[in-house]
C-alpha cells in the first residue's frame, strides 16, 4: 500500500540517541537539495549506509538531473545500520527518505544502484524497512514504481523479481524518460501493467515481468528469457550509451557530508569506459566505448567543485584514470592552480608502468605513503591469459621509478583461480614480490630502516557475465584454500606481508553472478536467515547463506564452479551492453592461446562490436599512448 | 618558512543546534574547515605536513548536545572587517552551525580548548524523580569527590570537588530543568550525563542486571568562560562584540 507522503522526522529523532553515528540520517547538508516540490517525487536509493552510499557518483549525477526537471523532485535514501534498523522496526517507523523525511514508501518511482552482487539482501532489507511489497508481482496498482541501474544490472535475473523496470547502461538522460513515462502514464490513469509496457519501450529499459524464463536442452540450469507473447518487448534489450559525455555536467558531485565518507573529497569523472580489455573485467566490457572530457572542462570543473564544496581534496575519477589522454596536462595545472590552498589532487589507481609512477609522484607531492599497483597474475603467461598488458619490464621499470622516486611501501593486488592457473603461477606471485623487494633494497638501501617493504593482497576470482570468462566455474572452496597455502609457504621473506580475500564471500558473489531468476529464492531465504550487509566483515555470514542454499535444495559450490559449455543460452543474454557473443568467444580462444589483444583507444578497432550496434563511437580529445613516456 | 608575523587571530562564535546538534566533535571540526573554505575568508594554512587550515577549537561537546556559545579562533593572512569576516562565513556554514559574532583577539591567548575552563550546561529531562532528592544527590556526589565512571571499555575518574562548581534543580511543566557549572582542568571535564547517570544510578532502583535504563536527556551548553586564578570569570569575545 502506498503510504502517505508526510514529513516523519519527529518519529525518527528520539531513536537517533540511540545508534551509531546518528549523523547518517540528519540531512541538512550543505549542497542538499532541500526544495521538494515534486509534484512527481522520485527517490534514488544505495543499498548501504550513508557513508558507502554518498560518495557514489552515479546517484549524484541522476539525483542533479532529476532536480533540474520541471514538476520532478529527487530525494536520496540509504538503508540504515542494523542498529537503527532494528529500532525503526521495534518503534514502528517506516524507511524514510533523507530531504523530506517521508516514507519511501510513498514515493512515485524508487530508483536502486546495483552496486555490486553482495548488496542484494540490503535490497531485500531495505524494500521491507520501507513497506513496499518485495516481490514486483505483488505490488498494488499505486505502489511505487521500483527501478534499478548501475554498475551491477549485467546478470540481473537473481534480483529481477523485485523490480518493476531495469535500465541498462548510462541514465543521464534514460532515467528521465522513464520517470517522465510513469508520470504521464499516472496522470492518465493508466493502469500498472500498461505503465510497465510503456517503459518497455524505451531503449536500454528492460522489464522483467514482461519475460518468461525458458530452461531446455540450449540453456544452463537457470535458463534464458524470453518475452512474453504479445507483449512487444524486445528480444535483447541494448544499454544506453550516451556519446556526448562531455557535453554532461562534469560537477553534481556537490553535497558535502558531515561525516567521514568512504571517498571523502570532491570527485570529478574524467572519463568513462576503459578499453584495456582485461579479460577478467566486466567494467571493462561493459562501458565501452570510452568517452574523455577535455583538459580544461576538468581543471575548471574541479577548481568551481572546491570553490562550492569547500573540500580540501579533488579525485579525478574513472576505471583507469591515468590512461586519459591529457592527464599529465590535467594533474600538473591542476596542481599548480591549487596547491597553495592546501588542496591534495588524488587519483584511484595507478597504471603500471613508467608513465603511471610519474603521475603518482604528479599527485603525491611530497607525500609518500603506500603505492598500488594491480599485476593480477604472478607469470607474464597467465598476465597474457587475462589480457593484462603488463610485461615483467613494465613492472620493473615502475618499480624502480617509485623507489627512486621516495616511495618505500608497494602494495599489489591478484588473482587467484584464473581459467588456467597453475602452482607454478601462484609461486610466480611471491617471486614478483621478491623481485621488487630486491629492487626496493637495491635502489634505498638493505635493512629495516630503508623502510621497503611489498604487501600483496590476494582475491579470488569471480566469473562475471559479459565478460571472456563467463563460461568459467569459480575455483572450489578446498582448492582455493591450497593455493592460498602454497602462496603462504612459498613466500621467501618476512618483508613480503600477504593478505587473502574471504573465499566464502567470492564463492557467494559466484553463485549470485551465474544464477538466473532463480536466485532469487535464494537472496530472499537468505535475507530472511538474517543476511544483510553481506559486504561488510563482520556482518557476513557464510552458515546462513548455507542454510538458506540447504532450504532450497541447492549447493553453492557446485552452483559456482560450474564451467558453462560455449554453445548454450545464457541466463543474461536477453540484456546486452552491445559487446558480441563472437567476441567474448573469440578472446575466450585467445585467451586459452595466451595470445593478447590490444586497446583500441591506443591502436586499431579490436571488434569487440560496441560501436556499430550502438551507433557510439571512441571520444579520446588528445593522443593516448600504451608505453613508457 | 613564510613569514607569519601578518597573521591576525579572529574569534568565532557560533552555535550548534536543531538536527546538527547530533553531529559528533570531529564532525563538526570538519564542517566548519570546509565552511571556511568556501567563505573565500584569507585562511592561513599551515606548514605542516598535511597543510591544514590554522584554526583551534574550544572543548568537545556530546554528541546530541546543542550549544549556545562554542568558539573557534582562525587565523587570516589578511585583516577583514570582523563584521565581513563573519558575513561571508555565515554565508557559507549550515544553519545549525551558524557563527553569530567575531572579533580580533592576542595571538599571544593561550590555545582555546585549555583557556576555556569553565561551562553553563542547563539540561532538561522527563520530571520522574523529585528535584530534592536530585539536588541531595548531587550534593553527596560532590562531598565524596571522585566519581567513577566508564567511557566504552575503560574507566576514567573525574573529581567533582573541583569539576563541579555548582548546580540548581527546577521544574518547568513536565520537565526537570537543571543548571550545572563545570570547571575542566587538565585532569578532565566533566559531561552532565556523567553525572545525571551517576545520581540516577543512586536514586532509582537497579533494572536486573542491565542497571538503570539511559534518561533521554537535552543538553546544551549555554556558556563558556575563562577563569583567572582569582575566580573571575573572563567572556571569551572581547566586549563590544557581545
Amino acid at each position: 500500500m502506498r503510504l502517505r507522503r508526510e514529513d516523519l522526522y519527529h518519529r525518527l529523532e528520539p531513536l537517533l540517541g540511540q545508534v551509531e553515528k546518528p549523523s547518517r540520517y540528519l540531512d541538512h547538508e550543505w549542497g542538499a537539495i532541500e526544495e521538494q516540490d515534486g509534484p512527481f517525487h522520485v527517490a534514488l536509493m544505495y543499498p548501504d549506509v550513508y557513508e558507502v552510499g554518498l560518495p557514489n557518483m552515479g546517484l549524484s549525477i541522476l539525483y542533479s538531473i532529476l532536480n533540474k526537471v520541471d514538476g520532478m523532485s529527487c530525494e536520496r535514501g540509504y538503508l540504515p545500520w542494523v542498529d537503527m534498523a532494528d529500532l525503526m522496526r521495534a518503534h514502528d517507523v517506516p524507511l524514510l527518505a533523507l530531504e523530506s523525511s517521508s516514507p519511501i514508501a510513498s514515493f512515485d518511482v524508487v530508483g536502486f544502484t546495483l552496486a555490486h552482487e553482495m548488496a542484494c539482501t540490503n535490497i531485500v532489507e531495505a524494500l521491507d524497512l520501507s513497506r513496499i511489497p518485495v516481490r514486483a508481482a505483488d505490488r498494488a496498482e499505486d505502489d511505487a514504481i521500483v527501478i534499478a541501474g548501475g554498475p551491477s544490472v549485467w546478470n540481473c535475473e537473481p534480483v529481477a523479481p523485485m523490480f518493476d523496470a531495469v535500465l541498462l547502461g548510462d541514465g543521464e538522460e534514460a532515467l528521465v524518460q522513464m520517470c517522465a513515462c510513469v508520470s504521464d502514464g499516472r496522470t492518465a490513469g493508466k493502469p500498472r501493467a500498461q505503465i510497465l509496457l510503456d517503459l518497455s519501450r524505451i531503449q536500454g529499459v528492460y522489464v522483467p515481468s514482461l519475460y518468461d524464463v525458458v530452461v531446455d536442452d540450449s540453456s544452463t540450469r537457470w535458463g534464458y528469457a524470453v518475452p512474453r507473447p504479445g507483449t512487444g518487448a524486445p528480444e535483447v534489450v541494448l544499454k544506453r550509451c550516451l556519446q556526448d559525455f562531455a557535453g554532461t555536467d562534469p560537477l553534481p558531485h556537490r553535497i558535502v557530508p558531515y561525516m567521514d565518507v568512504v571517498q571523502d573529497r570532491l570527485a570529478v569523472e574524467i572519463l568513462r569506459g576503459c578499453c584495456r580489455g582485461c579479460r577478467f573485467c566486466q567494467a571493462g566490457m561493459t562501458y565501452r566505448p570510452v568517452r574523455e572530457r577535455p583538459a580544461e572542462q576538468v581543471i575548471e570543473a574541479a577548481k568551481e567543485g572546491l570553490r562550492i564544496t569547500g573540500h580540501d581534496e579533488v579525485s579525478l575519477t574513472s576505471l583507469s584514470t591515468t590512461d586519459h589522454s591529457q592527464c599529465a596536462a590535467i594533474l600538473h595545472q591542476l596542481n599548480a592552480d591549487v596547491r597553495d590552498q592546501g588542496v591534495r589532487v588524488s587519483i584511484p589507481s595507478q597504471r603500471l608502468d613508467s608513465f603511471g609512477v610519474d603521475m603518482a609522484a604528479e599527485v603525491g607531492g611530497s607525500k609518500k605513503g603506500g603505492l598500488t599497483f594491480a599485476p593480477e597474475a604472478g607469470s607474464q603467461r597467465l598476465r597474457d591469459v587475462i589480457n593484462k598488458n603488463v610485461s615483467e619490464k613494465d613492472i620493473d621499470v615502475a618499480a624502480e621509478n617509485a623507489f627512486r622516486n621516495g616511495w618505500r611501501r608497494m602494495k599489489l593486488y591478484f588473482m587467484i583461480g584464473l581459467p588456467t592457473e597453475t602452482d607454478d603461477d601462484i609461486v610466480a606471485i611471491n617471486k614478483v614480490a621478491d623481485h621488487l623487494l630486491e629492487i626496493g633494497r637495491t635502489v634505498v638501501g638493505k635493512g629495516p630502516k630503508s623502510g621497503v617493504s611489498v604487501s600483496i593482497s590476494v582475491a579470488v576470482f569471480v566469473p562475471k557475465s559479459h565478460t571472456p570468462f563467463q563460461w568459467c566455474g569459480q575455483l572450489r572452496l578446498e582448492e582455493v584454500r591450497r593455493r592460498q597455502q602454497l602462496l603462504l609457504h612459498t613466500c621467501p621473506d618476512h618483508a613480503i606481508k600477504i593478505s587473502y580475500h574471504d573465499a566464502e564471500v567470492s564463492l557467494v558473489e559466484a553463485v549470485l553472478s551465474k544464477m538466473g531468476r532463480a536466485g532469487f529464492d535464494l537472496i530472499y531465504t537468505a535475507w530472511r536467515h538474517g543476511c544483510r550487509f553481506d559486504a561488510w566483515t563482520d556482518e557476513f555470514s557464510f552458515e546462513r547463506w548455507q542454510e538458506a542454499a540447504a532450504e532450497l535444495g541447492l549447493d553453492l559450490e557446485d552452483i559456482a564452479s560450474t564451467d558453462i559449455p560455449l554453445d548454450r543460452r545464457l541466463p543474461w543474454e536477453h540484456t546486452s551492453p552491445g559487446v558480441s557473443k563472437g567476441f567474448l568467444k573469440r578472446e575466450w580462444h585467445r585467451a586459452a592461446q595466451g595470445v593478447t589483444t590490444d586497446d583500441c583507444t591506443m591502436t586499431s578497432c579490436v571488434g569487440c562490436g560496441v560501436c556499430p550496434k550502438l551507433g557510439v563511437d571512441l571520444a579520446i580529445v588528445g593522443d593516448r599512448h600504451a608505453g613508457h613516456q | 618558512m613564510p613569514d607569519t608575523s601578518n597573521q591576525v587571530r579572529l574569534r568565532v562564535r557560533y552555535k550548534k543546534d536543531g538536527r546538527l546538534a547530533y553531529l559528533g566533535h570531529l564532525e563538526v571540526l570538519g564542517t566548519i574547515n570546509r565552511s571556511i573554505r568556501r567563505s573565500c575568508v584569507p585562511f592561513a594554512v599551515g606548514n605542516g605536513f598535511a597543510r591544514r587550515i590554522r584554526l583551534q577549537f574550544s572543548q568537545a561537546l556530546p554528541v546530541g548536545a546543542s550549544s549556545a556559545g562554542e568558539y573557534y579562533d582562525l587565523m587570516l593572512t589578511q585583516r577583514l572587517e570582523p563584521a565581513e569576516a563573519l558575513r561571508m562565513l555565515a554565508g557559507a556554514t549550515p544553519t545549525g552551525l551558524a557563527p553569530n559574532a567575531a572579533a580580533y583577539v592576542s595571538r599571544k591567548l593561550p590555545a582555546l580548548e585549555a583557556w576555556l575552563n569553565r561551562a553553563a550546561w542547563e539540561v532538561r529531562m522527563p520530571r520522574f524523580v523529585a528535584p530534592h532528592d536530585l539536588d541531595a544527590t548531587f550534593s553527596q556526589l560532590r562531598d565524596a569527590g571522585e566519581l567513577r565512571y566508564m567511557r566504552g571499555e575503560r574507566q576514567k575518574r573525574i573529581d567533582l570537588t573541583s569539576a563541579l562548581v555548582g548546580w540548581d534543580v527546577s521544574t518547568e511543566g513536565e520537565d526537570l530543568l537543571l543548571r550545572l557549572d563545570t570547571r575542566s582542568s587538565n585532569n578532565g571535564s566533566l559531561r552532565p550525563q556523567i553525572l545525571i547517570d551517576a545520581a540516577l544510578a543512586k536514586i532509582l532502583p537497579a533494572d536486573g542486571d542491565a542497571g538503570p535504563a539511559r534518561v533521554p536527556l537535552r543538553v546544551c551548553r549555554t556558556g563558556q568562560w575563562h577563569e583567572e586564578e582569582n575566580g573571575n570569570l573572563v567572556k571569551p569575545m572581547p566586549s563590544q562584540e557581545e
